[in-house]
């Protein structure tokens, strides 16, 4: 097992640096001047194209683009990020202060996803060919064929325009001390980011608990007098929870991606949103610091995946 | 080894029979052979209809998606203007279909040349082996484990926002998950004896890889192609929608609904956001019916 | 040399050199031509489109001047006439291949469909276009050529942009030879720049302008589009009592320590406003207005009225100007003190003076009298500790300029000052990345309570405050940047009780809101097309 863990983070090491070798070359081909990027272009007109010369000349820049990286490598490692060109606070603030927030989110949409998802898909797979199964089947198709961000507009239509249950965005107002108080403010962004992806995790257990059903083992099980629902729920389940793991995992990255444009409509104050930003503002370094961020974590979560896949189920560990 | 798998095949097909027998819930398996069926076609129709509406644009809408009209600004539906007017009065059914045609080429057309690269390097990699298929490999996986909006947006960032750049993203972005899928079929067909033969011809590598071995990954490759092109049109609509994708002067599906983010057109003018969505959601809902065929169809071992 | 990170990030961000005339594929400018650019203004309806697309709520603009004393008569007002633009362009030979490229720095919708409006207005005559918005590098807008090139450093042919002038002046010094990116120098301006700026008399400066107008209107460096009010909107729970309503931009006095709140359901009253801080604090010098931070908790030496017009003083408690307009002095107010409680003093507006005039940009109108101050060359250049213009004597600071500066008092009644003893070790070229604008002390009527950076602030009334202490409990301010896409959204939710916007489309919502009043402010704000008139222009690739 130990083994099985090593060689996995072994091989993670060199992936991560050259994810971070492609990241700062990514960083050396933006053009774009830090000084000007804290002018508004009404204000810009007015400056004198000197004082703007002076204030670059005191960044001279000589060194060669592998020292350069070297530099730059060896801050990230010891935690400096660097400085969001438009407002010079340091990366690691800006992403430290939004995480809460996204994970706040992330966290409760996994949760409700996986959980509605599961149950949802293994229902469909045990009723398999009724009408609540084929029903859930279009739904289903439906929930990944909406795109996210036009459920969310309606749903903030309805729920928050037209008929005012809930607010219109944000996530805190002052005065809220309990979670109680800004769950509403959760409520429309946590429910459009789980139905969408309750609907893949449905269609992937549905599939994985039909696969699983009809297995030998599950025979034998029946064959041994099992009541149903102890083949189906004890034994069934736990095989077909493997692929359902690996599966969550591989929604991953439409957690991440579906934050960047869930935060945007709802004006969540999250590192998705502020990514947005950053990209449309053209911060180079917090554009690519995010991405960073976000690939690494990636990878250690998928990392984190296999070695749970592998205690689950024995087999993987020897592919 | 064939009749291994042969064997394999049949075993589990009783046991399926077996399970529904026990299932008793009277002619399972048929309704939903049947109910994929119908879908499948009913998403053939569909995106029949709205690709072909896109290609005729011209000749089913009088009017220039571009032509402005200040005076009939925000009409709602009505016979002049089936889908009624924005907020410069252009026809928004005219940019609809007419947005249809980028919001396909770039939706479909980088899912084909993502998969034609993905088939290109995997096969060709799958079946040498070696070096190449080491960094291949390590390349594909760099690839995927970003989540892909934000590998996007990263490369938009460096390269600038245009039409071509965004389908040449989507095509960075996205031939890892063929290219493991043919990689994966050509490492477990490059032993079967078949392939021996052909190789103790003397044909060469290309030939043997790519006129004997390849017909056997298209399928899932053709599966694959579908859901790759729902994904990339989601991504383009979110991307546009968020001003980050096709640049606003060509109409797309996504840029379209860039107007919806001012809530007075929200509350308001339903017609300007509420039929493209409809539209991309069918689209999308259509290739995913088609593409849930096609897998029932070409890899008859998936259960249900 | 001691190579900070952050130098080195920052350097390596700049990649690129600002763009070089000489590195890039150059091409003949048909814009350098007259003719092509009163063509354009002709070709483009600016009347239906104020109807329409603005809603009526823009006014015609003729000149970048707007209306008011300084406005010339009998000015063209080049009313939409596609036929005479097609003469006009034929007479000039306009190449219809050329592919016009608009540049454009605003986000929001409204903008996106001006452009493509105007497509199609150019079209309609023959002319192609493509629009794109300006990204990263403001150079991109303001870069200058060399004065005795023909080449323009930027490549645009269009910028549809703004001028939100402190002082009528600043409509035209862009023009000054040498020192514009789109308008090549010529000698008639020169001498019409010369005759506004040379005279501190109202009377002969309104002459110049007028014949200025009159030149410009036949010349067109600047397409006039249309000025555009200052909407300040207001929710029924607040009544300013008297305070004035003008350009919100800035600071002036709106006497809020006045402002009568309607207390909420809890009994508190809290106020609820937008431009709050969305990661940090912006120091004050650039934007006086932007954040609602820089109007509230910091003071300035002189207050205003509406139109900024210099009215009393805020932390001078009196000043005098001499007879030639180039010495100013200040009696420092007793009592004045900043919101930590030490003592507001002389010193500190010296070192904020000092400081401002070596560290990050600061407005044009505050440079520009700084630059003007006696002893400020050599002070810049090094050569001189400190700036033999700005003398101390006990509480009374005096300015000596060496040139005359007519919006010196303007400089002041928006130049905030800011505390020596908390910033004065730190680099003025750094300024704004030290830690104090997290939560930054002023000497303002209200301090910062507590700050959820990119959720909301919250700011009390300063106990200490020489002015006297503000009726109402609190303000909260939602972060938001200068065009704040959550005006309609925050109000109609209750939660925004001031603020200005000047967004067309968010005053129809506003309107429509029992609880929200719009109050339409005259501001001079004038939107134009300018127009790179230089012979050639690179390409934009």
């Amino acid at each position: 097992m130990l083994t099985f863990v090593i060689r996995r983070i072994l091989i993670l090491i060199p992936m991560l640096i050259l994810i971070s070798f492609m990241i700062f070359g990514g960083l050396e081909l933006t053009p774009g001047d830090a000084v000007s990027q804290m002018l508004s272009p009404e204000i810009a007109g007015t400056i004198s194209a000197e004082e703007l010369d002076a204030l670059r000349e005191k960044f001279g820049l000589n060194a060669s683009f592998l020292e350069r990286y070297w530099i730059w490598l060896s801050n990230v490692m010891q935690g400096n990020f660097g400085y969001s060109l438009a407002s010079g606070v340091a990366i690691t603030d800006v992403f430290f202060d939004r995480l809460p927030a996204t994970l706040e989110l992330a966290t409760l949409a996994l949760f409700f996803s996986s959980i509605f998802g599961i149950a949802l898909g293994t229902m469909a797979a045990l009723r398999r060919g009724s009408l609540a199964d084929g029903s859930l089947t279009v739904a289903g198709m439906l929930g990944v064929s909406i795109p996210e961000f036009f459920f969310a507009l309606v749903s903030l239509l309805i729920f928050a325009l037209n008929l005012n249950w809930l607010p219109v965005g944000g996530r805190l107002l002052p005065g809220y001390e309990s979670f109680w108080d800004r769950a509403p403010h959760l409520v429309m962004p946590v429910m459009v980011m789980s139905l969408m992806m309750t609907a893949g995790v449905m269609r992937y257990a549905r599939s994985a608990m039909l696969d699983s059903m009809s297995k030998e083992f599950m025979r034998t099980a029946r064959s041994k007098g099992l009541p149903e629902w102890r083949v189906n729920f004890l034994h069934g389940f736990r095989t077909a929870l493997t692929p359902v793991i690996v599966l969550i995992g591989f929604r991953l990255p439409t957690l991440i991606g579906g934050t960047v444009i869930i935060e945007q409509v709802f004006q969540w104050p999250g590192v998705g949103n502020e990514f947005v930003q950053a990209v449309r503002g053209q911060d180079y370094p917090l554009v690519m610091m995010i991405a960073l961020f976000s690939v690494s974590a990636m990878l250690v979560a998928s990392l984190i995946i296999d070695v749970l896949t592998a205690l689950i189920d024995p087999r993987v560990r020897l592919g | 080894m064939a009749n291994a798998y042969l064997n394999r095949k049949f075993d589990k097909m009783r046991a399926a029979e077996e399970a529904g027998q026990l299932k008793s819930k009277g002619g399972g398996r048929a309704l939903r052979k049947m109910l994929n069926n119908r879908l499948a076609v009913a998403g053939l129709i569909i995106f029949g209809i709205i690709f072909f509406a896109a290609v005729f644009a011209p000749l089913l809408t009088q009017y220039d998606p571009g032509k402005i009209d200040l005076r009939a600004r925000l009409q709602p539906p009505s016979w002049e203007h089936i889908f009624g007017t924005d907020a410069t009065g252009r026809d928004i059914f005219a940019r609809v279909i007419f947005g249809g045609r980028i919001s396909i080429l770039v939706g479909l057309g980088s899912a084909l040349m993502a998969a034609a690269v993905g088939v290109a390097i995997g096969a060709y990699t799958g079946y040498k082996g070696g070096w190449a298929d080491m960094v291949a490999l390590r390349i594909s996986e760099i690839v995927t484990s970003f989540p892909q909006i934000i590998l996007v947006l990263m490369i938009v960032t460096i390269l600038g926002q245009s039409l071509g750049n965004l389908i040449l993203i989507f095509v960075l972005t996205g031939w890892g998950q063929t290219y493991r899928l043919v990689r994966a079929r050509m490492l477990s067909v490059r032993e079967e004896e078949y392939v021996q033969a052909l190789q103790s011809f003397g044909l060469g590598t290309f030939r043997v890889c790519y006129k004997h071995m390849l017909p056997n990954a298209l399928g899932p490759v053709m599966v694959n192609v579908t859901l790759t092109t729902a994904a990339f049109i989601l991504t383009e609509a979110g991307l546009s929608f968020l001003g980050l994708g096709v640049p606003s002067n060509i109409p797309t599906w996504g840029n379209i609904l860039i107007a919806a983010n001012d809530l007075r057109v929200l509350q308001n003018n339903w017609w300007i956001w509420l039929p493209v969505g409809g539209v991309i959601s069918l689209f999308v809902l259509s290739v995913n019916f088609i593409g849930d065929g096609l897998r029932d169809s070409t890899d008859s071992s998936v259960q249900g | 040399m001691k190579l900070s990170f952050k130098a080195l990030a920052l350097a390596s961000a700049m990649a690129v050199a600002t763009p070089s005339a000489y590195a890039q594929e150059v091409i003949a400018n048909p814009f350098s031509d007259v003719r092509v650019r009163q063509a354009i203004a002709y070709a483009i309806d600016m009347e239906t489109i104020a109807e329409t697309l603005y809603e009526g709520r823009v006014i015609l603009a003729d000149s970048m001047i707007p209306n008011g004393s300084f406005k010339a008569d009998g000015l063209n007002d080049y009313a939409y006439d596609p036929e005479k633009a097609r003469a006009l362009l034929a007479e000039a030979g306009w190449d219809e291949d050329y592919v016009v490229d608009v540049m454009f720095y605003y986000g929001d919708q409204i903008t996106l469909d001006l452009m493509t409006v105007m497509q199609a207005y150019l079209a309609d005559v023959g002319v192609q276009m493509t629009y794109r918005k300006m990204e990263g590098d403001p150079a991109q807008l303001t870069a200058v050529a060399d004065p005795d090139g023909d080449t323009s450093v930027v490549a645009w042919d269009l910028a549809y942009g703004a001028k939100a002038a402190l002082v009528m002046q600043e409509y035209y010094s862009v023009y000054a030879d040498g020192e514009s990116a789109y308008t090549p120098g010529n000698a008639t301006r020169n001498e019409l720049l010369g005759r506004i700026n040379g005279t501190a008399n109202i009377e002969e400066q309104i002459a110049a302008f007028k014949d200025f107008e009159q030149f410009e209107n036949v010349e067109l460096s600047d397409i006039p589009l249309y000025y555009q009010q200052l909407y300040i909107f207001e929710s029924d729970r607040l009544d300013r009592n008297g305070g004035l309503y003008g350009n919100d931009q800035f600071n002036y006095d709106w006497g809020i320590l006045n402002w009568e709140v309607t207390p909420d359901a809890d009994g508190n009253k809290v106020l609820y406003t937008n431009k709050g801080p969305i990661q940090v604090f912006f120091t004050p010098w650039l934007n006086p207005g932007l954040q609602i931070a820089s109007k509230i908790v910091f003071d300035r030496l002189l207050t205003a009225d509406g139109s900024l017009v210099p009215t009393g003083g805020q932390l001078a408690e009196a000043y005098t100007v001499s007879d030639d307009g180039l010495t100013i002095t200040f009696d420092m107010r007793d009592g004045a003190t900043w919101h930590d409680g030490a003592p507001v003093t002389a010193e500190d507006v010296v070192w904020s003076l000092q400081t401002a005039m070596i560290g990050a940009p600061i407005n044009a109108v505050m440079a520009n009298t700084l630059t003007s101050i006696e002893g400020a060359a050599a002070f810049k250049a090094g050569d001189a500790d400190s700036v033999s213009g700005i003398s101390v004597e006990g509480d009374i600071v005096t300015i000596q300029l060496a040139t005359i500066d007519p919006s010196v008092l303007v400089t002041f009644t928006q130049f905030a000052i800011l505390p020596k003893h908390l910033l004065e070790n730190v680099d003025p070229l750094e300024l704004q990345q030290d830690a104090f604008w997290q939560n930054p002390i002023g000497s303002g009527p209200f301090r910062v309570e507590e700050v959820q950076m990119n959720d909301f602030t919250r700011f009390v009334p300063y106990e200490g405050y020489w002015g006297g202490v503000a009726s109402f409990d609190e303000i909260v301010a939602f972060p938001s940047e200068d065009v704040d896409p959550n005006v309609v959204k925050n109000a109609g939710a209750g939660r925004l009780d001031f603020g200005f916007t000047k967004s067309v489309s968010d005053v129809a919502s506003l309107e429509a809101m029992d609880n929200m009043r719009v109050i339409g402010a005259d501001i001079p704000y004038t939107r134009s097309l300018r127009v790179n008139a230089y012979p050639n222009r690179p390409v934009n690739n």
